[in-house]
């Protein structure tokens, strides 16, 4: 799996730092969200389709 | 698909009484026939009640602006009041105004409101909590609006701002209270007094750290001004100081407000809460989907346009019901329970798209400190009923006024409150030479 996120839509809500700690990571400046790599490890794959599911601006993309 | 002649029409204002008595139920008939619905109340708005069609208005401050422009300087837009106030003259800070300038003022204010930044806080947010319940913890008594929940994030707010943290006193009572005085209470003419009064000690503070600057926020915005003074004009900075006073000082009160209200009944969640993992920050979402403190923000269409498939036209007048959407069944099964472990949750309590509420971050932590402290204190609390005060008019904030309990009294733990105030005080006034 891999996923990005979109940093034009990101707003910084910080919920997918709460579903998937360490595959999100959040900016000092103004706490929106990136990632750490764009490849998902298996044991975290369903932490990272919650916090796709939770992002309120929809800004996460999955590929399997 | 909406036009002009097909709009569903309703009976709706969100700061009527009937609002506030059917408050959340009141969004599922209009939303059931339409996601967007249009009411002849205040004027005449359109009102966004679907979690889906919510998204896609939000992602277009282009089409949809925040300006207020009461002296007609642009395009005399409304703001995002709902009705827009009566003889206000000013526009609420940079929730007021559309992007590119309104990015200009969060770039400055974000460094500060970031989680990292935040947790910076969070020894005094807790160290003042505990000091607050230290105050009543002999007693058996609390009120948890006056004692904790209005005290500990108006000191926070000070802290940030570089304010004298004594000096929240001053902003305490005008910042509640312009919010739940409606204009027809005969206290009203106090409150818009008072609130003058508040504006004119900010533009003072405002003065006073251009020539003695303490480090905060309002340092902040006046080097911004030094760079880009049309942008980060004095008008527009007492205007965007009173916003963060307001945003910081009512919303995580009416959040912990209504936490403490319904854990009053449930003594099992409230251990849950202290005991399970991951629980509190779920929950905290949960709350705050639930109540919705600010609970909606209103916008004025900026040209005939079609978003979602709904028709609107220039110069019309939308409320994002915020508080209605996170009700949405579509996107929360059981919309009307709290269920603390809910997630994913979707919901759209701190806003959407650009205007993001700055301060989620700081509101989350301070509110998380603040129950955690009352729930290890005051393990046993009970809410007294009848002592219960709601705001009369919620359609803004969606708070209490007086939220009085009892519990066993228990002993004192630290030293009192003034003392703690005084103590961060020091620590702040070391940390800026």
């Amino acid at each position: 799996m891999r996923v990005t996120v979109d940093p034009d839509v990101c707003q910084g809500h910080t919920l997918c730092a709460l579903a998937a700690p360490g595959v999100f990571l959040l900016r000092e400046d103004d706490g929106h969200s990136y990632v750490a790599g764009p490849e998902v490890l298996p044991e975290v794959e369903e932490a990272v389709r919650k916090a796709a599911a939770t992002c309120p601006e929809g800004a996460i993309s999955l590929e399997e | 698909m909406t036009t002009a002649d097909e709009r569903v029409v309703v009976g709706f204002d969100q700061h009527s009484t009937e609002y506030k008595a059917g408050f959340p139920e009141i969004g599922h008939p209009m939303r059931a026939r339409c996601p967007v619905v249009w009411s002849e109340e205040n004027g005449g708005y359109w009102i966004v009640t679907g979690r889906e069609l919510i998204g896609q208005l939000a992602k277009r401050p282009d089409l949809l602006s925040n300006d207020h422009d009461p002296t007609g300087k642009r395009r005399g837009y409304g703001g995002v009041a709902i009705p827009a106030p009566v003889g206000g003259s000013t526009r609420g800070g940079f929730l007021e105004m559309d992007p590119p300038e309104q990015l200009d003022f969060r770039r400055v204010l974000n460094p500060f409101l970031s989680p990292a930044a935040v947790e910076r806080w969070r020894p005094m947010v807790a160290e003042l909590s505990a000091a607050c319940l230290d105050e009543v913890v002999e007693s058996g008594e609390v009120d948890f609006v006056d004692d904790v929940a209005n005290i500990v994030p108006a000191v926070l707010t000070m802290g940030l701002l570089g304010l004298p943290l004594d000096d929240w006193v001053h902003y305490c009572e005008p910042a509640h209270a312009t919010v739940y005085t409606p204009p027809q209470s005969p206290d009203h003419p106090r409150v818009m007094e008072m609130a003058m009064q508040m504006a004119f000690r900010l533009a003072g503070e405002l003065e006073r750290i251009k020539v003695e600057p303490r480090p905060g926020m309002i340092r902040a915005l006046v080097d911004a001004q030094g760079d880009d003074p049309a942008t980060f004009n004095d008008e527009d900075l007492v205007g965007t100081l009173l916003l963060l006073i307001g945003g910081g000082f009512d919303t995580t009160t009416a959040l912990t407000s209504h936490a403490l209200h319904w854990l009053d009944s449930r003594p099992d969640e409230r251990r849950r809460l202290l005991d399970e993992v991951g629980l509190l920050d779920t929950a905290t979402e949960e709350f705050v989907r639930f109540a919705t403190p600010a609970q909606g923000g209103g916008r004025t269409v900026t040209t005939d346009c079609e978003i979602g498939g709904h028709r609107f036209g220039e110069g019309d007048r939308l409320w994002m019901a915020y508080a209605l959407v996170n009700h949405d069944p579509e996107a929360f099964p059981d919309p009307d329970e709290i269920v603390l472990d809910r997630f994913p949750n979707r919901h759209a309590a701190f806003g959407l798209g650009v205007h993001r509420c700055i301060g989620s971050n700081l509101a989350r932590m301070s509110f998380k400190t603040m129950l955690t402290e009352v729930l290890r204190r005051l393990p046993d609390y009970r809410v007294r009923e009848d002592g219960i005060v709601r705001y009369e008019d919620i359609g803004t904030i969606n708070g209490y006024q007086h939220l009085p309990a009892t519990f066993t009294p228990g002993a004192r733990q630290g030293p009192p409150l003034d003392e703690v105030v005084a103590a961060w005080q020091r620590t702040l006034d070391a940390e800026t030479v």
